[in-house]
């Protein structure tokens, strides 16, 4: 193999940008954060080297990558009404996360909310027009939030299929053209203060399950009664600031309800594909990066006096790495094909049953073997394994919570045997 | 609520006397009370508080006078049938903080190999000991064989590369080597344990002081847990030592491993335990569908399940290794081809079942256990990493080869 771009992909199903994303992207990567990502980790508060890494990938004065999902005539790039939405985006998560999948989520889940209302069928124009400038018009990196956890449990609000959102304890309500929230949220990606706008799961009657009270509603971060809390201390993913969120008596227009009773449950119920698809482009893109620094070593370094990639035993090891690799990828490119298949006559739309349980499952399984291979990597590196200068231990670290967020591994092995087993009273 | 741990992850107490026990206690009321009741503050300021809870574990308590005998000041645990006491009292250390374990399984295992029965070296002991038990706290790393160098063919110790070299001039000896790596506090130490080779092929392992000349420490390394184990890189520019500070005798490498598997054991196994007594009360706590506490919930009990199994299986392998190793004549010494294939055998296996505990528990956590603040992805960075420097390079092979090689005859596998 010459490159780890030989890793498989299913070459049919490549979006027509691909390759351009994917060399800017790379460039980016090799110039803004490889040289620095050693010292990501010291810089988890103040984001002092990870703040200008970021501002040449999504502000106008680099990449602009933060206005992608907006329609042309509001100055993004149109991606929400292409057919390879999923297909990009999933370029897009694996070349960052390639480089630090710290900076992948912290990027793409700026465009999370937004998927709610600038993805085609659903595409809110009043809100779209509102909020394109913040994102279109800007130099610098704007951050937005889905603000989902909070602090008696983020799996269970994400079990809308179950529980139809009837643990969410941040309230709606009406007051005349304004909607007041109420409410603590818990570890947003891009919180502690560094989003301009959150998207906010709520309930507008505490307690319901009826679907039609569930809402998402857009906060501006200045809004008065917004107040987030200091970064917390992580693991790994440094360059994701998460905090605690708290509304007090905050009043939003009535229009930044997304889109209203029922297509609020149902968008929501869409963005689950869109985190797990790009859940496994971090990972793949992880791996990819873990392919380069174990390539070095078992190249440089020996066991028996044999480079250790010539020793049978350690082939066998760093083979099984490799393969483990090659059909990650082929999943999570088949992972975002499903998600891209929701516009054609074979495809299933983004919320099924089928869609939900198969994007998790291919997002539990890859979360999985990341886990253990980053692991096995480590060891093979023995004494080097936890050595910062390698790379691969920073990565251990940063990929273990994609196998914990998003409601967690257990609730994805439940919608696998709900959908694949019929199971009626799980 | 809290948890009776020895009830839970039961073990063969017989094989540990009354003296050994309260001995173990006296450690565990100390991980409680400096340790684990003051955590944060303890991880905010690793750099003033390590040194200080060492102190109070190592001269206070005593835990640095196990391994010397009597004639030494020392509380004359060094013989191999005191070894499911020690690892008792690792476990606990462990639990509280495996940097502090590691520091100490370091200093136990180094010296084990000079002070230990039938092998003690009365030279070594007399120009050691007295810098060992010093008022001022001071500790020892080890230099172990592993990934050699593309292109340079170095000496080898069962496969792995040994890249320090050794050499007699006059009435001393000559240590030599470039950007070595140390099991762990290369930057602390002031006794360096470095398995070196002589011209002839044959490994021993030399002592050197760090404050010798010609010994150089490198830059700080960052690595992914034991935080408060600050490593570099040592290199040797032609370092003298006195001639009896070398042991060459068959199996003294092999002690030092079999030592730094038990040890380590238990350190890993006191991390897991305490981690498992945050997720008990997590998942007593934590109700999830609504309102069903996460461990009535089958599936959440299977993962539970699966933490307490990994545990107590470890527990218990790692006391049949210690009481193997306490009657070691009968299979020819603790650096001998039977108990050191059972010891990198059991070690390996402890490490994966400590570290399996910990992702699988983690999965019931969610962010939870990711966050500093709970303390549970420090167990797991910890174990993680003492689970990575024990293989030494090459991930599991070098064990897999010496268990070959015991197991089939192999005559030339990676040797
Ligand atoms: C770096 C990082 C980024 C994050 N980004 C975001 C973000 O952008 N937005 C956001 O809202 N949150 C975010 N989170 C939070 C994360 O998504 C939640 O932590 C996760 O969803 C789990 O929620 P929880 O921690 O509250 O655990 P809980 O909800 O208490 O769940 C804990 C565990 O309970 C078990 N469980 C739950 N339900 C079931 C069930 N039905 N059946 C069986 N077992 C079950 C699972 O094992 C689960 O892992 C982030 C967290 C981190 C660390």
């Amino acid at each position: 193999m010459k490159h780890f771009d030989d890793f498989s992909r299913p070459l049919e199903y490549i979006s027509p940008m691909d390759k351009h994303l994917r060399t800017v992207i790379r460039k980016w990567a090799d110039e803004e954060v490889l040289p620095f990502r050693r010292r990501f980790d010291e810089d988890w508060k103040e984001h002092k080297l990870i703040e200008p890494a970021f501002d040449k990938l999504m502000g106008n004065k680099g990449l602009g990558l933060q206005k992608a999902l907006f329609p042309e005539e509001l100055g993004g790039w149109g991606l929400g009404h292409s057919d390879s939405t999923f297909m990009t985006s999933y370029a897009l998560s694996e070349e960052v996360g390639r480089a630090d999948t710290g900076m992948a989520v912290a990027f793409l889940v700026t465009l999370w909310p937004l998927t709610t209302i600038l993805i085609e069928p659903h595409v809110n124009w009043r809100l779209a027009k509102e909020f394109a400038p913040m994102f279109c018009n800007s130099d610098c990196a704007v951050f937005s939030a889905l603000t989902m956890t909070e602090p008696q449990g983020g799996a269970d609000i994400e079990n809308i299929g179950l529980l139809g959102g009837k643990t969410l304890r941040t309230t709606a309500r009406l007051d005349g053209d304004e909607w007041v929230i109420n409410g603590h949220k818990l570890w947003p990606t891009n919180s502690a203060g560094v989003s301009k706008l959150f998207g906010v799961p709520c309930t507008t009657k505490l307690g319901s399950s009826d679907l039609d009270d569930f809402a998402i509603i857009f906060v501006p971060t200045d809004t008065k009664g917004v107040s987030e809390g200091n970064p917390y201390e992580k693991a790994g993913m440094a360059a994701d600031k998460n905090s605690d969120i708290w509304f007090e008596d905050v009043r939003v227009p009535s229009w930044y309800r997304a889109h209203g009773p029922v297509l609020d449950a149902q968008t929501f119920v869409e963005v689950i594909p869109w985190g797990q698809v790009a859940s496994c482009g971090f990972l793949t893109g992880a791996m990819l990066n873990l392919y380069e620094r174990l390539y070095e070593f078992v190249s440089t370094r020996t066991y028996c006096n044999r480079t250790l990639k010539e020793n049978d035993a350690v082939a066998g090891v760093i083979g099984r790495i490799a393969g483990d690799i090659d059909i990650c990828r082929i999943l999570g490119h088949e992972a975002a094909r499903i998600g891209d298949r929701r516009n054609m006559p074979f495809g299933n739309e983004l919320g099924s049953e089928e869609t939900i349980a198969k994007i998790r499952n291919i997002k539990d399984f890859i979360s999985d073997k990341s886990v253990e291979i980053f692991g096995r990597a480590m060891d093979v590196l023995g004494a080097y394994g936890p050595d910062r200068e390698w790379d691969i231990e920073k990565h251990w670290r940063d990929v273990k919570i994609i196998q914990l967020w998003m409601g967690g591994k257990q609730l994805c092995q439940m919608e696998a045997a709900r959908y694949f087993f019929n199971c009626k009273t799980l | 609520m809290s948890v009776d741990l020895d009830k839970l992850f039961i073990y063969p107490k017989h094989w540990v006397d009354e003296d050994a026990r309260s001995f173990s206690t006296t450690i565990r009321q100390w991980a409680d009370k400096e340790i684990i009741s003051d955590r944060l503050n303890y991880q905010q300021n690793y750099t003033l508080l390590f040194p200080e809870k060492c102190r109070k574990l190592g001269i206070d308590i005593g835990l640095k006078r196990l391994v010397l005998s009597e004639k030494y000041d020392g509380y004359g645990w060094n013989s191999p049938s005191y070894a499911p006491a020690i690892l008792t009292a690792f476990t606990e250390i462990g639990r509280g903080d495996a940097s502090i374990g590691l520091a100490n399984a370091l200093d136990y295992a180094i010296f084990a190999t000079i002070t230990m029965h039938p092998n003690i070296k009365d030279d070594l002991c007399d120009a050691l000991a007295p810098l060992y038990l010093s008022d001022k706290l001071k500790t020892s790393t080890a230099i172990l064989p592993g990934a050699g160098i593309n292109d340079r063919k170095t000496p080898l110790f069962r496969g792995m590369s040994v890249l320090a070299g050794i050499a007699a001039d006059d009435n001393e000896y000559v240590v030599s080597g470039e950007n070595l790596r140390p099991f762990g506090f290369g930057k602390a130490s002031d006794l360096l344990c470095v398995v070196c080779a002589q011209s002839s092929g044959k490994i021993c392992l030399a002592f050197v002081p760090a404050d010798i000349s010609g010994v150089k420490k490198g830059l700080p390394i960052k690595q992914t847990g034991l935080d408060a184990s600050e490593n570099t890189d040592i290199s040797f520019e032609s370092v003298r030592i006195p001639k009896e500070y070398i042991i060459s005798r068959d199996g003294a490498v092999e002690e030092l491993y079999v030592w730094l598997n038990l040890l380590l054991g238990g350190v890993s196994i006191g991390a897991a335990m305490n981690f498992f007594e945050i997720l008990t009360e997590w998942a007593q706590s934590r109700t999830i569908k609504g309102g069903i506490p996460m461990k009535e919930n089958p599936l959440c009990a299977s993962v539970l399940a699966t933490v307490a199994q990994e545990i107590t299986c470890a527990r218990l392998l790692c006391y049949s290794l210690s009481q193997i190793m306490a009657d070691p004549l009968a299979l020819r010494g603790i650096g001998g081809e039977s108990i050191y294939t059972i010891a990198r055998m059991i070690g390996s296996s402890v490490q994966d079942s400590a570290l399996n505990a910990l992702n699988r528990g983690m999965e019931l956590m969610g962010s939870a256990g990711y966050a500093r603040e709970w303390h549970v992805e420090k167990h797991w960075r910890d174990i993680k990493t003492v689970q990575s420097s024990l293989c030494g390079v090459a991930a599991d092979i070098p064990v897999k080869m010496d268990i070959a090689r015991f197991f089939y005859d192999c005559k030339e596998v990676c040797s």
